[in-house]
């Protein structure tokens, strides 16, 4: 057999033994390779180099309070190697007094040796001991290292204590045992340092979908659902971030293109154009008809503005754009009002003396307004002017247009960073939520 | 998501496209059929669904 050979066939080498400690049979599935062996039925943690088994700890817990979701002997395909499950520890940090527990699965093929999988709240990750050391170093004021060329953040730094330990171990895995671990980040990879004593031990993890385990180990069920964001769980926004924003700037640099080539494509020629007087006190029908105006070209807007000399007053003009030949009408109706005076706060103006609207989908032929002007009674004689343009470009669909662009892009964003944040907020960098101490600004 | 918002954003500018060309606005008008030709002699035979109107006489 040599390392670079074929992977192993599905025959199981399984040595048989028993434990000194109760008797019951063992199997010890990575052989030599080894180190300790765990009974699942007395709990003795033993020695798997000793001939004689020799009991190293003995430990009191159920085996069923914690089960492993991979079941010891499973096998299954992890990156194109068939690995079996060996061993089974959990593992307990304290933060602010509070217990967080992970599970770690000993992986053990006979040519490619150990690999872990580790499993915090439903979030997996493939696991496998470094061959170099990375590079420490300071990135943007936090400590981070450097591996292959890739910058690892830190990310959180803990005392991790064993807390149950079942099937076999490439070291001499004890219950109660406590090591500083320290991990960086860098998505979807996590580099882990364990320190004991003197021996610091670095392991580089890559997040693995659960489902992609369900599948690997040919599992039943489904694998728990992630709850909360992990710590190196890739962003599925943040790629698409930059690219989002790469497109909008395509889009926006496109409608600008359109915005330019409609307004000097449009038209936007005088149609009609006509002065009148409104006398406010005289009696009888105020309404009328202009004479017939031509409105050429393709079916687009009409754009009808109105003038008038309102002086802390108003003129409301009932407008009909009929079309002499078809007899279709479009009603609307607009107000022109203009105030302005002076108070405490001093001068104020409100409305305006002119006003103008497009009037959509016009199509050509030719047609004539009806206009009605009303008013206060008493104002005097309003003078105002009607002028018709057509085919002008209306600038507020392309506002509405970049609104509508920028919104998802905007939101994509906003989820990214909240994303980011939710990630942070389980580090120990964590982002202030919010200032609530008042102790310091009574001075 | 990238695809998406590719496929959106085709869709708004040609929505825009079409507004443009159509000559759509954001005006409120009221289309009326057949109106006789009759109004040209007696433009106060014909009154507009916005005729009747009661105006805010404020101001500050």
């Amino acid at each position: 057999m040599s390392a670079g050979g074929p992977n192993p066939p599905s025959t199981p080498h399984v040595k048989a033994m028993n434990c000194p400690g109760c008797g019951a049979a063992l199997s010890l599935r990575s052989f030599t390779q080894a180190v300790t062996v765990v009974c699942d039925s007395c709990h003795s943690i033993l020695d798997a180099q000793d001939p004689q088994l020799k009991i190293l700890q003995q430990f009191k817990m159920a085996t069923g309070e914690n089960p492993p979701l991979i079941p010891l002997g499973a096998r299954g395909k992890i990156r194109g190697t068939a690995y079996e499950a060996v061993g089974f520890q959990r593992r307990t940090i304290q933060v602010e007094g509070i217990p967080y527990s992970w599970h770690e699965y000993v992986l053990f093929n006979p040519y490619k040796g150990f690999r872990y999988l580790t499993e915090y709240n439903g979030h997996w990750n493939d696991t496998a001991s470094l061959r170099a050391l990375p590079t420490l170093n300071s990135y943007a004021g936090q400590v981070s290292v450097t591996y292959l060329g890739e910058t690892y953040r830190h990310f959180q730094t803990a005392q991790a204590s064993t807390t149950f330990v079942l099937g076999e171990f490439p070291w001499q895995v004890r219950v109660g045992e406590t090591n500083e671990v320290t991990d960086y980040v860098s998505p979807p990879r996590v580099l882990s340092s364990e320190r004991s004593g003197n021996e610091v031990t670095w392991s580089m993890g890559e997040y693995i979908a659960g489902r992609d385990i369900w599948k690997a180990f040919a599992m039943p069920g489904d694998p728990p659902v992630p709850i909360g964001v992990y710590e190196n769980q890739p962003s599925p926004f943040s790629t698409n971030t930059k690219a989002i924003w790469t497109i909008f700037g395509a889009f926006a640099i496109f409608l600008l293109i359109m915005m330019v080539g409609f307004a000097s494509s449009a038209r936007d020629e005088q149609a009609f154009q006509g002065a009148y007087i409104f006398d406010t006190s005289a009696r009888g029908e105020s309404s009328f008809v202009t004479d017939p105006f031509e409105l050429q070209g393709r079916t687009s807007t009409l754009e009808l503005s109105t003038t008038t000399n309102v002086d802390n007053s108003w003129i409301y003009l009932n407008y009909a754009l009929i079309n002499q030949d078809t007899g279709q009408a479009y009603d609307f109706g607009r107000e022109v009002s203009y105030y302005h005076g002076y108070d405490s706060d001093g001068s104020w103006t409100e409305g305006s003396r002119s006003d103008s609207v497009a009037i959509p989908s016009v199509p050509p032929g030719t047609y004539f307004l009806r206009v009605e002007p009303e008013s206060d009674s008493g104002h005097g004689t309003i003078h105002y002017e009607i002028t018709a343009k057509r085919d002008v470009p209306q600038f507020s669909f392309f506002g509405i247009a970049l609104l509508a662009l920028l919104v998802p892009a905007a939101l994509i964003t906003w989820r990214s960073i909240n994303f980011e944040h939710l990630r942070w907020a389980e580090s120990d960098h964590a982002p202030m939520e919010s200032s609530t101490d008042s102790g310091g600004d009574d001075d | 998501m990238r695809n998406l918002y590719m496929i959106y954003g085709v869709i708004v500018l040609g929505l825009l496209g079409m507004a443009e060309y159509r000559g759509w606005s954001l005006a409120s008008v009221n289309e009326v059929k057949n109106v006789p030709r009759s109004v040209r002699d007696n433009p106060g035979s014909y009154r507009s669904v916005y005729a009747v109107y009661h105006h805010y006489t404020g101001g500050k």
